[in-house]
C-alpha cells in the first residue's frame, strides 16, 4: 500500500512538471493556432543553458537565464518563421515547427554529445518526508512551482489585458484584429511564455532523481503530446488534466514494472501513447478539447 | 523524346552494378527502399490529404514480417526463429500484413482528424518500438533480427553461394543481384503510384483532401476512401521494408523509430507532397546525403568525427533536413515538384507562343 | 413607398461638410482572378452617416473589408485606387493600426466572442482606446445607449440573443473612442422592432458625433437612417444621392426584385429525365435556433424552381438538408418516392440529385476535365486495381466516360478549357466548371446555390443560358438558390420564398413579385 501511495505522490508531481509543457504546447496552439513540436528543444535548451552557467554565476542567476534564454528562443520562432506563413494551414505550420525542431535538437544533443551537465540545483537529491512517504525535494517543489504558474496563469488570463486580447484572438482572431488588438503581440506573449514555462519544466525534468542534461531530454518533451492530446489542444484545464493522468500512468507502470512484465519492459514510457490511443477513440478530440479545432 | 530519355537511363541504371562498389551499391538499394517508402506517404499526405508520422510502424512491420516469415524454421545463434517460408511469398506476406495494419489502424483514422490524427499515428511507433523491443521471440529484441537473403526461381541472392555469376567479367554477389530487384520493384512502385493519381481513386482522394463535403456529394464514400488510402499506403510502406531489411542484412529495432517517420515526411516535403516523382527525388536525395558525407567526412573540412566537439556526417545532414523544411515551407511551398512545373512552360503559355 | 427618411436627416444632409474618409476609384479582386469591385468612388462627410445599398455579392462587404483592411484574411487584395481618412491613406496598414487610427467596423453577422462575457467583450474592444479615461467614457456611454449590456455583463456572449448580440457589437466598436463606425448589415436576421431599435441607436450615435457607414440590405431602415446613400451592383456605384432622392426612386426597388424583367421565353425542353422531389414539413434545428422551420415545396419534373429570400432566411440550410449534408429534425423530403432524410451524402448523389456551392468547391490544382471527371465517380467501376495497374477495361471506361464529359463541357462552353488549371480561370468561369461538374454526375435533379454570385451582367446571362441548354438537351430539374432577381425571374418556372426559415410565398415569378409579404421582407418597411 505505502508502495502504491509513494508511486501515486511521485505520478501527480512528475504530472505537474508535465503540465507545465502541455500548457506550453496549449497557449501557443490557442492564440496562434500552431501545435509547436520545437517544444521539446525549447525545453532542452533552457535546462542547457542553466545547467552550463550554473557553475560560473551561481544557481538563481543561471535559472534567470535559460528561462530567458528560451522564452526568447520561442519568440523568435514565431516572428522570424510563423509569422511568415501565418495564413497557411495547421498541417504546414506543425512541420515548419518539426523542422526546427530538428535543427535545434541536433545543435544541442551535438554540444551535450554523451556528457551528463548538471542542473546544480540547491535542493540537490535531498529527500523529504511526508506522512510516511518518502519523496524527492525536487520534485516537491517542482509541484508547488507548477501549481503556482499555472494558478497565476489562469488569473493573468482572465484578468489582465493581454489575457483578454489572447482569448479574444483565440476565438476570432479578424475581428480581434478589428477591434484594434496587435495579433502579433498577442502571439508574441503566447510563445515566450511557453518557451519559459518549457524552461522550468526543463529544469526540474533535469534535477534529482534525474542524472542530468543529457542528450535524451528532448524527446522526454515528446511523453508530453500525449498530455496535450488527451487534454485537448485548446483546454488549459484539459492540459492539466492530461499532464496529471500521464504522469500518474507512466510513473505506476514503471513502479509496477515487474508485476507488469508480462506487457513488457519499459512500459513506462509507452503506456502514455496506448492512453491516448484509447481516449481518442472515445472522444476524438480529447477530453476537453472543441470538435472544430482539427482542420489540417 | 522522352520515351528515348527513359530507355536511355533504364540501361545506365542496369549497367551500373558492373561499375559501382559495395557501398554505392547499398546506398542505392537503401535509396529504393526508401522511394517507395516515401510514395506510400506521399499518397497519404499530398493526395488523400491525411497526415501521418506513423510510417515508420508500417515499414517496421514490412521489415519484420519479411524476416519473420521467410527466417529459418530452426533457432539458431543469429537469433529468434521463422517460418520458413519462400522469399517471395514472405514478401507478398510482409506487404499484406503492413495492408492489413493500415486498414486496422484507418477506422481510427476515419474518426480523428487532421492534427490528431498526426499525433494517433506517432503513438503507433511508439507502440511499435516497444512491440519490436520486447516481443524477443519473433523480433529479437534490441539485438535485432538476421534477415534471410532473397532468392527467386532457386537463385540466391547471396554472397556466400551456392550460384556463382560472372556477368562481363564481374562477380555478381548479394548486392549485385539485390539491385535488379530492387530497380524492378521502385520502378513498379513509381509506375504504379502515378497511374493512382490519375486514376478514379486518386481523383476521388484529392477531392476527399479539398473538400470532403464535395466529394460526399459528388458520390464519393469518404469512410471507405480513407481507409482504403491508409491501406495503400502502408503497402507501400512494408514493400519498402521488405526491401530496407534486405539491404541491411540485419535489421534492429532502433531504425524503424520517430526519426524514421520525421525522415519521410522531410522527403516528401522536400518533393512536393503529392507528387510521385518529387517524393522520389526527396527519398534519394534524405536517404544519400549522411551517407555520402559520412563516407567522405575525413576529406571534407566541416566534418569530425560524432562526440569529437565538431559536426559530425549525421549531424550536418541533420541540419539540412531541418533547414530544408524551413526554406521549402517559406519560399517554395510545392517542393521540388513545384519548381519543376514552373519551370515547365504551361499549356495557356505555349498556346500564346504558338 | 421606401421608409421615409426622417426631417433630422435630411437637414443634417445640408449641415454635414468636408469629407471625413474618402474611396476613389478602389478597385479590388480575390486571389487574382475574381473582380470584387471596379471603380468605386465615394466620399463620406464628417459628422454624416451614409448608406451603401445593393444585393447580395454586390461587394457592399468587400468595401468594407478593403477599408478596414481585413482583404488579405479573404484571399483578396486592392488592386487600385486610393482609401484615405482625411489626408491619410489607410491602404497597406494592418487592421489594428486602423482600428487604433479611428475607423472601427462591426462585422457581418456580429461575431461577438461568445466565449468571453459581456463585460470581457467590451473591454477587448476598450484594448485599443486612447486612456484609461477614455475607457471609461466609453463604456459608460455604451451603458447608457445599452442599458441591457450592464444588466448582463457577467453572461456569456454566446448565450445573448440576436438583437442583443448585435447591441454587444456595436458597443464593442465604440469602446474604442471611432470618428468612423463601420456597420455591415446590423439587421441581418433580426425582427422588425428590433431593427428599429438599432436605427435610432445609429442615429444617436451618430448625434454624439461619429461618423457612419452602414451597410444594408434593409433598404427601407437603412435609407430611414442616412443622411446620404450608394447603391453598388456587382461592384460597381450604380446609384447615388441623398437618402430622400433614393427612397423616392422606382429604380431601387426594381434593382432589388428584378421587376422590368421579362420572364424568359420557353425554350425547347427535352422530355423531364428526373423525379418529383417533394420537401414536407422540414424543419432544422442547431442548438436552440431554428434555422428551418416547417417548409414545403414541390418541384415538378424537368422544372426551375427558385428559391429565394433575404440573407439568412435558410436557403443553403435547405439545400444542405436535400443533400444529406445537414440532418433534419423533422419532416421528409421525398425524391422519386424514395426519402432522401437520414441517408449519407454519397448516397444521395447515387439517386441522381447533385449540385454546386456557393463556395466553389472544385479542387484548384487540378485541370477542369478531371474536375469534371470526378463528377463520373459514381457511374464508373474503375477501382484501386483495375486504374491502378491501367488495365484494358479501365482504360476503355475512363474514354468512354472522357467522351460525354466533353459532350457536356461544350454544352456550357467549356472545351477550350478543359485542360487549363481551375487556378488559372476566371471566377464566372469556374463557377460554370461547378455548374458543368453538376451536369456530368448525370443527375435527374439539380440544386444550385447561388449560380451566378458575384458575377457581371454578361457572366450571368452566359450561365443562364448554360442552365437552359442543360434544361433544354437533358431533361432535368433544377432547384435555384440566388439573389440575383433578374436572373430568377428570368428563368424559373416556379419560386418559393423563405424568409426567417418559414416559408411565405410560393407560386410563378409574376405572381410572387407582386406579393406584398416578399416585398416587406426584402426592402424592410412597409410596402
Amino acid at each position: 500500500m505505502n508502495q502504491f501511495v509513494t508511486l501515486l505522490v511521485g505520478g501527480v508531481l512528475l504530472g505537474a512538471i508535465y503540465a507545465l509543457v502541455a500548457l506550453g504546447f496549449v497557449t501557443i496552439f490557442r492564440a496562434t493556432g500552431v501545435f509547436n513540436f520545437a517544444q521539446g528543444s525549447v525545453l532542452l535548451l533552457g535546462a542547457y543553458v542553466i545547467g552550463r552557467l550554473h557553475d560560473s554565476i551561481g544557481f538563481w542567476p543561471a535559472a534567470g537565464a535559460g528561462i530567458i534564454v528560451a522564452a526568447l528562443a520561442s519568440l523568435l520562432i514565431d516572428a522570424l518563421l510563423i509569422r511568415r506563413i501565418r495564413r497557411a494551414d495547421l498541417g504546414t505550420l506543425a512541420i515548419l515547427t518539426l523542422g526546427v525542431d530538428i535543427l535545434l535538437l541536433t545543435e544541442l544533443t551535438r554540444r551535450i554529445g554523451t556528457d551528463v551537465v548538471s542542473i546544480g540545483a540547491p535542493w540537490g537529491s535531498d529527500v523529504v518526508e511526508l506522512a510516511g512517504i518518502r519523496v524527492p525535494a525536487s520534485r516537491v517543489i517542482a509541484g508547488g512551482v507548477a501549481l503556482v504558474l499555472v494558478a497565476a496563469l489562469a488569473v493573468a488570463v482572465k484578468v489582465t489585458d493581454w489575457g483578454v486580447a489572447m482569448r479574444s484572438a483565440a476565438e476570432d482572431g479578424e475581428t480581434a484584429s478589428l477591434m484594434g488588438i496587435r495579433l502579433n503581440r498577442v502571439a508574441a506573449g503566447a510563445w515566450a511564455l511557453a518557451g519559459a514555462f518549457a524552461a522550468v519544466a526543463g529544469l526540474f525534468l533535469t534535477s534529482f532523481p534525474a542524472a542530468g542534461v543529457t542528450a535524451g531530454v528532448g524527446i522526454v518533451a515528446l511523453a508530453a503530446i500525449p498530455a496535450v492530446v488527451l487534454g485537448g489542444f485548446d483546454s488549459p484545464e484539459g492540459s492539466v488534466v492530461g499532464g496529471l493522468v500521464i504522469g500518474v500512468v507512466s510513473v505506476l507502470c514503471a513502479g509496477y514494472q515487474d508485476e507488469l512484465s508480462f506487457l513488457g519492459r519499459g512500459i513506462g514510457t509507452v503506456a502514455p501513447f496506448v492512453v491516448m490511443l484509447l481516449v481518442l477513440l472515445v472522444r476524438p478530440s480529447g477530453l476537453f478539447g472543441t470538435r472544430e479545432v482539427t482542420r489540417v | 523524346m522522352s520515351r528515348l530519355l527513359a530507355a536511355g537511363a533504364a540501361v545506365v541504371l542496369a549497367a551500373l552494378p558492373l561499375y559501382l562498389e559495395s557501398f554505392w551499391l547499398q546506398t542505392g538499394l537503401f535509396a529504393m527502399a526508401a522511394i517507395v517508402g516515401a510514395i506510400g506517404l506521399t499518397l497519404l499526405v499530398g493526395i488523400a490529404g491525411q497526415l501521418s508520422l506513423g510510417h515508420a510502424f508500417f515499414v517496421a512491420i514490412g521489415a519484420y514480417g519479411y524476416a519473420y516469415l521467410a527466417g529459418q524454421e530452426t533457432a539458431g545463434a543469429d537469433g529468434p526463429s521463422g517460418l520458413g517460408l519462400p522469399p517471395l511469398a514472405a514478401l507478398v506476406g510482409a506487404v499484406a500484413l503492413a495492408g492489413i495494419a493500415g486498414a486496422l489502424f484507418s477506422p481510427i483514422a476515419g474518426r480523428v482528424r487532421g492534427i490528431y490524427l498526426g499525433l494517433a499515428s506517432l503513438g503507433l511507433v511508439f507502440l511499435g518500438q516497444h512491440i519490436l523491443q520486447n516481443a524477443t521471440g519473433i523480433t529479437g529484441g534490441y539485438e535485432g533480427v538476421a534477415v534471410e537473403p532473397f532468392s527467386l526461381f532457386g537463385l540466391h541472392f547471396s554472397n556466400t553461394g551456392p550460384d556463382d555469376l560472372v556477368v562481363f567479367g564481374v562477380p555478381y554477389g548479394a548486392l549485385e543481384r539485390l539491385w535488379y530487384v530492387g530497380l524492378a520493384i521502385a520502378a513498379v512502385a513509381i509506375w504504379y503510384g502515378r497511374n493512382l493519381v490519375r486514376s478514379r481513386p486518386g481523383r476521388a482522394l484529392a477531392t476527399v483532401r479539398d473538400s470532403e463535403v464535395a466529394a460526399a456529394v459528388m458520390g464519393v464514400d469518404v469512410v471507405r476512401y480513407k481507409a482504403a488510402a491508409f491501406t495503400v499506403s502502408s503497402m507501400y510502406a512494408g514493400l519498402g521494408g521488405v526491401l530496407y531489411a534486405l539491404a541491411f542484412g540485419r535489421i534492429v529495432p532502433e531504425s524503424f523509430g520517430f526519426l524514421l517517420s520525421v525522415d519521410f515526411l522531410v522527403m516528401i516535403v522536400i518533393g512536393g507532397a503529392g507528387s510521385v516523382g518529387g517524393a522520389a527525388a526527396g527519398a534519394v536525395f534524405v536517404t544519400a546525403l549522411p551517407l555520402i558525407l559520412n563516407r567522405y567526412s575525413g576529406s571534407l573540412p566541416l566534418l569530425a568525427e560524432p562526440g569529437s566537439g565538431g559536426v559530425s556526417a549525421s549531424e550536418f545532414s541533420r541540419y539540412v533536413y531541418g533547414a530544408a523544411i524551413v526554406a521549402v515551407l517559406l519560399f517554395a511551398r510545392e517542393g521540388l515538384a513545384g519548381l519543376a512545373r514552373r519551370a515547365r512552360p504551361s499549356p495557356e503559355l505555349k498556346e500564346r507562343l504558338a | 413607398m421606401l421608409g421615409e427618411p426622417s426631417a433630422e436627416a435630411a437637414g443634417r444632409a445640408d449641415r454635414t461638410g468636408r469629407a471625413l474618409l474618402g474611396v476613389h476609384e478602389l478597385s479590388v479582386a480575390y486571389a487574382g482572378a475574381v473582380q470584387a469591385l471596379r471603380g468605386v468612388s465615394l466620399e463620406v462627410p464628417e459628422r454624416g452617416i451614409l448608406a451603401v445599398l445593393g444585393a447580395n455579392g454586390a461587394g457592399k462587404t468587400t468595401l468594407l473589408r478593403a477599408v478596414s483592411g481585413t482583404l488579405a484574411g479573404q484571399g483578396g487584395a486592392v488592386t487600385g485606387g486610393t482609401i484615405e481618412l482625411e489626408d491619410r491613406s489607410l491602404l497597406g496598414l494592418d487592421p489594428a493600426r486602423i482600428a487604433r487610427a479611428g475607423v472601427v467596423q462591426v462585422p457581418e453577422g456580429r461575431r461577438v466572442f461568445s466565449n468571453l462575457t459581456v463585460a470581457e467583450n467590451l473591454r477587448a474592444g476598450g484594448l485599443a482606446a486612447r486612456d484609461k479615461g477614455a475607457r471609461e467614457r466609453a463604456r459608460s456611454w455604451v451603458h447608457e445607449l445599452f442599458p441591457i449590456l450592464a444588466e448582463r455583463a457577467t453572461q456569456r456572449a454566446g448565450l445573448l440573443s440576436g438583437g442583443e448580440q448585435q447591441m454587444l457589437a456595436i458597443g464593442r466598436a465604440l469602446m474604442a473612442g471611432p470618428r468612423v463606425l463601420l456597420l455591415d448589415e446590423p439587421s441581418l436576421g433580426l425582427a422588425p422592432r428590433v431593427v428599429e431599435q438599432i436605427g435610432e441607436v445609429v442615429r444617436e450615435i451618430n448625434r454624439q458625433g461619429v461618423t457612419v457607414v452602414l451597410v444594408e440590405q434593409n433598404a427601407a431602415m437603412a435609407l430611414a437612417v442616412a443622411d446620404r446613400a450608394v447603391v453598388l451592383e456587382v461592384g460597381r456605384v450604380s446609384l447615388a444621392g441623398s437618402s430622400r432622392e433614393l427612397a423616392d426612386n422606382p429604380e431601387v426597388r426594381d434593382r432589388y426584385l428584378g421587376g422590368g424583367s421579362e420572364a424568359a421565353p420557353r425554350s425547347r425542353r427535352a422530355p423531364a429525365r428526373g423525379e418529383e422531389l417533394v420537401v414536407d414539413g422540414v424543419s432544422v434545428r442547431f442548438g436552440g435556433v431554428a434555422a428551418l422551420s416547417d417548409v414545403s415545396f414541390t418541384v415538378a419534373p424537368g422544372s426551375t424552381h427558385a428559391l429565394i429570400g433575404p440573407n439568412g432566411a435558410g436557403k443553403s440550410t435547405c439545400l444542405n438538408v436535400l443533400s444529406g449534408v445537414y440532418g433534419a429534425s423533422a419532416g421528409s423530403v421525398r425524391y422519386g418516392g424514395r426519402e432522401l432524410r437520414g441517408l449519407r451524402p454519397h448516397r444521395v448523389a447515387a439517386l441522381g440529385v447533385s449540385r454546386t456551392f456557393q463556395n466553389i468547391s472544385l479542387s484548384p490544382t487540378a485541370t477542369v476535365l478531371d474536375n469534371l471527371l470526378l463528377a463520373r465517380h459514381r457511374l464508373m467501376r474503375a477501382g484501386f486495381v483495375s486504374d491502378g495497374l491501367r488495365l484494358p477495361g479501365a482504360r476503355r471506361e475512363r474514354a468512354r466516360h472522357e467522351d460525354r464529359v466533353r459532350e457536356i463541357a461544350a454544352l456550357i462552353g467549356l472545351e477550350p478549357a478543359l485542360d487549363r488549371g481551375v487556378r488559372t480561370l476566371s471566377y464566372g468561369s469556374r463557377k460554370r466548371v461547378e455548374l458543368a461538374r453538376a451536369l456530368c454526375a448525370e443527375p435527374g435533379l439539380v440544386l444550385l446555390d447561388e449560380p451566378v454570385a458575384g458575377m457581371t451582367r454578361e457572366e450571368s446571362a452566359a450561365m443562364a443560358d448554360g442552365i437552359a441548354a442543360a434544361r433544354g438537351e437533358l431533361g432535368i430539374s433544377a432547384l435555384v438558390v440566388e439573389h440575383d432577381m433578374a436572373f430568377v425571374m428570368g428563368i424559373a418556372d416556379r419560386v418559393t420564398v423563405l424568409d426567417f426559415g418559414r416559408r411565405i410565398a410560393d407560386g410563378t415569378p409574376a405572381d410572387v413579385q407582386r406579393d406584398p409579404e416578399v416585398r416587406r421582407a426584402y426592402l424592410g418597411g412597409e410596402a
